[in-house]
């Protein structure tokens, strides 16, 4: 038996290495999948960090709060700053409105004027409760910074930027109130008192990964950390059509009935070919696993990083149950595909729908709620979320076969319906 | 008293969406070292035939034992004892005639070097050991006819089944066949064979059944089997002149 199944194993591999073709879509292919999109998803996977929004600035104002705003949106260290002081009110809508820059922030006229006024007013009610005139205070929509926005941005910007003046006016209001307070101080006691300065919130933020950090990695999940694994998967799966096209071709070509009238079971010859796949499926994990760590840095976009060793033996693990629920997936394609256009057909469109809805294009966590539940019974899915065990949140093999056996069930569940298959289809 | 290589017993086989059964009550027996020949008109049932006495399907009714050994009951057995070479060419194109050769010889268990030695053997016996290590993929049909017969001759099966082994081949192909299957007899092989090319029925068999519509129609011996009348002529007696379309 065990000769039969390495003759399979040894066939199965000739004839993958004969197919040029076949050999392009599961090695090639994915290589140049991973890169485009990785290339192609680094932004939204960025933290903003990288002076991505482009905001046009003018400051009507011209006094100590319009240059604060400047400022302090510089700080942020999220935006590029382009100044639209030259521009009049149509020609800096018109810009925005072009997408020439995403967000317009003018600051108005008033705005030092507007903050005075409120910081006096409230010093007077604070000192002089008394004698305080309320009414002298003006309302807090007395001067507003105007907000441009491009219609074609997403507003995970649109509120980037909105946070970040809310953060800035917040600051420019309270340190102009501690230094109306330190004027009145000093008037009351006669004494000239230091300068107050905020110089940042009272509690500070401590962020942490809630597993242990990657030597270098600053991000729980960068645009390398999910596409690598993601198109791992989605080419391992791929090879469905490859191994599909071939169980039909054995069949159309007659090599099916000559393989009926010899010893041997369809057992044995599944398990040469899923054999044969899953060393296809190692190879792929191998090179795609090289091209995040070494050539995905050439493109600007951060490095794979590897856990220790024995994260990697994990790793190694969870590739073969992934192979292991791909090829068996395979072999269901090829049972019940009659030629080799509905094998391609018929294992592409699975498994493209099957990967959008598994998180591989975009992380589940991102999609609306109903697609995550239904995203959740995708192999791909499984698949992925092993994948996140082992490289990103550094789990145990506790943790890990919560999503090994869900692949294992599945595979057996393909197998057994391919052999009942290959069986009825031999009786009639 | 010997016993037969091949029995079968009313056998018949119905297609579950087909009207009339394909195969309606044959019987027949092959002898040790007898050369038969399975003749009919197209739809005749032959290849239906072939199929279940290799295990490829399953019969409706009736059984088939070879040297005794039910095939559907003990396939594993049976598929030891047989070769056979179906109607289609069926071999690996992108593999080489080598490779097939030892894919399909390590299946039925041969050791590297009985494999070694009976496949160069047969290469060179019909011709093809020069170009062996090519992809069957260039090679011509007749090439491909041959080492489709090759390949179920590999691990020396006492019986061969044949189902059209020389459809749409060039005449020295099918003469150097033809020396192949009778020199395979010769050596003691049981060859069920079939065919609707009568003249070569009539070269290489020394009996034949002829079916028609999924039954046996009659059964003649060829003028090798020691028979008068001329094959064609009898089978046009038993099968009629209509066409068969």
């Amino acid at each position: 038996m065990f000769t039969r199944i390495l003759a399979h194993v040894h066939k199965e591999l000739l004839l993958l290495l004969r197919d040029r073709t076949g050999l392009l879509l599961v090695y090639v292919m994915p290589i140049f999948l991973v890169s485009v999109m990785a290339v192609v998803q680094d932004a939204p996977f960025r933290d903003f960090s990288d002076k991505q929004v482009r905001v046009l600035f003018k400051d009507l104002d011209g006094g100590p709060v319009g240059e604060a705003v400047q400022r302090g949106l510089e700080a942020t260290g999220s935006f590029t700053i382009t100044s639209g002081q030259a521009l009049d009110e149509v020609e800096f809508r018109e810009r925005v409105r072009r997408g020439e820059h995403q967000i317009g922030v003018v600051v108005p006229a008033n705005a030092t004027e507007a903050v005075a006024a409120r910081s006096e007013g409230t010093m007077a009610l604070l000192f002089d409760p008394l004698t305080g005139d309320r009414t002298a205070i003006p309302a807090a929509d007395s001067a507003a910074v105007l907000m441009v926005v491009d219609p074609a941005v997403k507003h995970v910007f649109r509120e980037l930027v909105r946070s970040s003046l809310v953060r800035v006016l917040a600051g420019i209001s309270s340190e102009r109130l501690l230094a109306d307070m330190r004027v009145r101080l000093e008037a009351i006691n006669g004494d000239t008192l230091p300068p107050i300065a905020l110089g940042g919130p009272f509690v500070g933020i401590d962020q942490q990964l809630a597993a242990r950090e990657l030597t270098g990695s600053k991000v729980a999940s960068d645009t390398t950390a999910h596409n690598v694994p993601a198109w791992t998967i989605f080419a391992m799966f791929f090879t469905v059509v490859l191994l599909a096209g071939n169980m039909v071709k054995e069949r159309t070509a007659g090599c099916m009935v000559r393989l009926l009238t010899m010893p041997g079971t369809v057992a044995e010859r599944l398990i040469g070919r899923i054999t044969a796949y899953l060393m296809v499926c190692l190879t792929q994990l191998a090179i795609l696993l090289s091209v995040g760590h070494w050539v995905l840095p050439l493109f600007g976009l951060p490095p794979l990083r590897f856990g220790p060793p024995e994260d990697l033996l994990l790793l190694v693990l969870a590739a073969l149950f992934i192979g292991l629920a791909a090829t068996s997936f395979g072999v269901l394609v090829g049972s019940f595909s009659r030629t080799q256009q509905q094998s391609a057909i018929l294992g592409s469109t699975a498994v493209v729908i099957m990967s959008a809805i598994g998180g591989i294009w975009v992380p589940l966590y991102i999609m609306p709620g109903p697609m995550q539940v239904i995203g959740r019974i995708s192999p791909l899915n499984w698949s992925m979320e092993a994948f996140n065990v082992v490289m990103l949140r550094q789990g145990d093999l506790a943790e890990l076969v919560m999503y090994l056996i869900p692949l294992a069930l599945f595979a057996a569940a393909c197998l057994l319906v391919s052999i009942v298959a290959e069986r009825v289809v031999s009786s009639r | 008293m010997i016993a037969p290589d091949i029995r079968v017993e009313g056998l018949v086989k119905r297609y579950r969406n087909g009207g009339r059964p394909a195969l309606n009550g044959m019987d027949l027996q092959v002898m040790p070292g007898e050369f038969f020949g399975l003749l009919g008109p197209n739809g005749a049932g032959k290849t239906t035939m072939i199929s279940i006495l290799t295990g490829v399907l399953a019969p409706s009714e009736g059984r088939v034992l070879v040297r005794g050994l039910d095939v559907v009951k003990e396939p594993g057995r049976v598929h030891r004892l047989i070769g056979f070479v179906p109607q289609e060419i069926a071999l690996y194109d992108t593999l080489t005639a080598r490779e097939n050769l030892r894919y399909f010889g390590r299946l039925h268990g041969l050791s590297t070097a009985m494999l070694g030695e009976r496949a160069e053997a047969l290469l060179v016996r019909t011709g093809l050991q020069d170009r062996a290590d090519e992809q069957v993929r260039h090679w011509s049909g007749g090439m491909r006819r041959r080492l489709n017969i090759v390949v179920a001759l590999l691990h020396a099966p006492p019986i061969l089944f044949l189902d059209e082994p020389t459809v749409g081949i060039d005449i020295q192909s099918r003469a150097a066949i033809w020396d192949l299957l009778h020199e395979v007899n010769a050596g003691g092989t049981t060859v069920l064979y079939t065919s609707h090319h009568l003249e070569e029925a009539e070269r290489l068999c020394t009996r034949v059944v002829v079916m028609d519509d999924g039954r046996s129609v009659g059964e003649l011996s060829t003028t090798r089997g020691g028979g008068h009348e001329r094959l064609e002529d009898a089978f046009l007696r038993l099968t009629g002149r209509q066409l068969r379309d």
